[in-house]
């Protein structure tokens, strides 16, 4: 029930994005979208396969009584600062951080830490930062940039432990 | 996006090394749950795709350059807040976008708010990685718990600019 949902919404998202690019640009544009698409996805597949096999093996390796006590639900404060430390360390893309999300989400590590880990990640990534933000952009908006975003990804696990404990888990799990 | 693919299978290497000497009976399991997640997978990621190459092709870059140059204050952060929501692309690709942006007389203030946004909400990213592989409830919580970054983020730096 719940995949049929999700099939559901996935179709209708990209049925509605080909149809506003068939309205505003023409077939042409339609089929050069959903080509491009089709390329990426042959990028993609390898990548998402070996993700799909790391976050198994992590799932079956790593101790979940060890994991649920450093990065479980009752971590406190001192599990927020060391997912935002682990965040900012992670060097590289989505391809290199969603499969470890994935692994530690099933090894029991408490989905508010995983939301300060992505927040960090995403926000306060060294490697990002350094690589492509600093050259482009320019130190100035950099390092403003940087230091307002050092106390986000905390404010983003509390915010997240509310919002945790009033949705309460159906199933549990991805 | 290939060296990241090679940095992956090394790591898959690297665990199956190590599970092999620890417990070798685990590759078969290993292979079951990487094969039930696939399954999901293969009908979600394909469509995931088509909908952010279509959103990526719609936007109107030059529209948005002239509304964040022209806003001011917290409208302009406002504004820097959406907009990076909907950026598609990695940084290759934004980052020269926000000088254009930078170009057509944006202030610090709402980059900040749009780069800010463009890295936590990121809607190509949740649409290709985030939603197939964690699912609705995990992104939904997620999702929620960062949309009040980039407004902060974005009135921080105005403060801290004066």
């Amino acid at each position: 029930m719940r995949t049929a949902i999700e099939y559901a919404v996935f179709t209708a998202l990209a049925i509605i994005g080909l149809a506003t690019l068939f309205a505003l640009q023409g077939p042409g544009a339609v089929v050069d979208s959903a080509l491009g698409s089709g390329g990426l996805l042959l990028e993609v597949a390898p990548l998402i396969a070996g993700a799909l096999l790391v976050s198994a093996y992590m799932q079956l390796l790593v101790s979940r009584e060890r994991i649920a006590r450093l990065l479980g639900d009752q971590s406190g404060l001192r599990g927020l600062l060391i997912a935002c430390i682990a965040g900012a360390l992670t060097p590289g893309g989505p391809f290199a951080a969603f499969p470890l999300v994935v692994g530690f989400y099933r090894a029991g590590v408490s989905l508010p830490l995983l939301v300060t880990y992505i927040t960090a990640w995403s926000l306060l990534g060294l490697q990002r930062a350094l690589v492509w933000e600093l050259p482009i952009l320019g130190h100035n908006l950099m390092v403003i940039r940087y230091l307002v975003a050092l106390p986000l990804p905390l404010i983003a696990g509390l915010i997240a432990r509310r919002l945790v404990k009033l949705l309460p888990d159906a199933k549990g799990g991805p | 996006m290939l060296a990241g693919t090679i940095a992956v299978w090394v790591f898959v290497g690297a665990l199956a090394l190590y599970a092999h000497f620890r417990r070798s009976s685990v590759h078969k399991d290993v292979l079951k749950i990487a094969w039930e997640q696939f399954k999901l997978l293969a009908i979600r990621l394909p469509l995931a795709l088509l909908a952010a190459g279509a959103l990526t092709r719609i936007l109107p870059q030059d529209f948005i350059a002239a509304k964040l140059g022209g806003a001011s204050g917290f409208e302009g952060v406002l504004l820097g807040s959406v907009f990076g929501a909907i950026l598609p692309g990695g940084p290759i690709v934004t980052f020269p976008i926000v000088v254009l942006f930078m170009k057509s007389g944006a202030t610090a203030a709402p980059l900040v708010a749009l780069v800010t946004s463009w890295s936590v909400l990121a809607l190509h990213r949740v649409l290709i990685y985030e939603m197939p592989l964690m699912g609705p409830r995990f992104v939904g919580i997620r999702v929620a718990s960062s949309i009040v970054l980039p407004p902060i983020a974005g009135v921080l730096a105005g403060m801290l600019l004066g």
